[in-house]
């Protein structure tokens, strides 16, 4: 699954580090999800694109491999 | 924290310290009857340092970390069942391993160093796998 957390943390000027403490998980967890190493929950995936003002669909994306 | 991290009923961070403090008593224990500065029965030593060390083990496994999240939770129940495994197919291998040395290696392993090895075992996984988180 593809997600553009790092394009909008860049839009947001909002860090890893930052991210991770608004949405309560570790600095790893976003970087993990940011490479797709780490598909989020679907309470995690909710609430960042609760924080981006985005829909889920808008931040996840299904690849062809899903 | 998600239903699942709470469902999990991890103890919280502080019993890191109780643990750490077991640990150190039980080896404190071994130490003052290496230097005879308490004479009791050898067997007593070994069976109260083994079970403080299984007890502090066991409190490291069930505390929560400082931040708890969905991943490390994936991470911790990675970590058992690959200790489980472990456990399982050390009972099963160490016979053949008997065996095949004579009888010399791993001939004291009982159920304490079992689970103490296991615990070791679900420990480095932890650390493996948070590194490449």
């Amino acid at each position: 699954m593809k997600n553009k957390i790092k394009i909008q943390r860049a839009i947001k000027e909002l860090t890893q580090e930052s991210l991770a403490n608004k949405i309560g998980v570790s600095r790893q967890t976003i970087n993990s999800i940011e490479k797709n190493r780490y598909v989020p929950s679907t309470i995690l995936a909710l609430k960042i694109s609760k924080l981006f003002g985005k829909s889920v669909n808008e931040i996840f994306e299904l690849e062809e491999n899903d | 924290m998600n239903k699942t991290q709470k469902d999990l009923r991890l103890l919280p961070t502080n019993f890191k310290k109780v643990a750490f403090g077991i640990m150190l008593l039980s080896a404190l224990f071994v130490i003052l009857y290496i230097f005879k500065i308490i004479t009791i029965d050898k067997d007593m030593v070994k069976t109260i340092s083994k079970s403080g060390f299984l007890i502090s083990l066991l409190l490291l496994v069930i505390t929560r970390n400082k931040i708890e999240d969905e991943l490390t939770l994936k991470i911790r129940l990675k970590a058992f069942s690959a200790s489980s495994i472990y456990g399982v197919g050390v009972v099963i291998l160490e016979p053949f391993i008997n065996l095949l040395f004579d009888g010399s290696f791993l001939s004291d392993m009982g159920v304490t160093e079992l689970l103490i090895s296991m615990f070791f075992f679900y420990f480095i996984m932890m650390f493996i796998m948070k590194k490449n988180r």
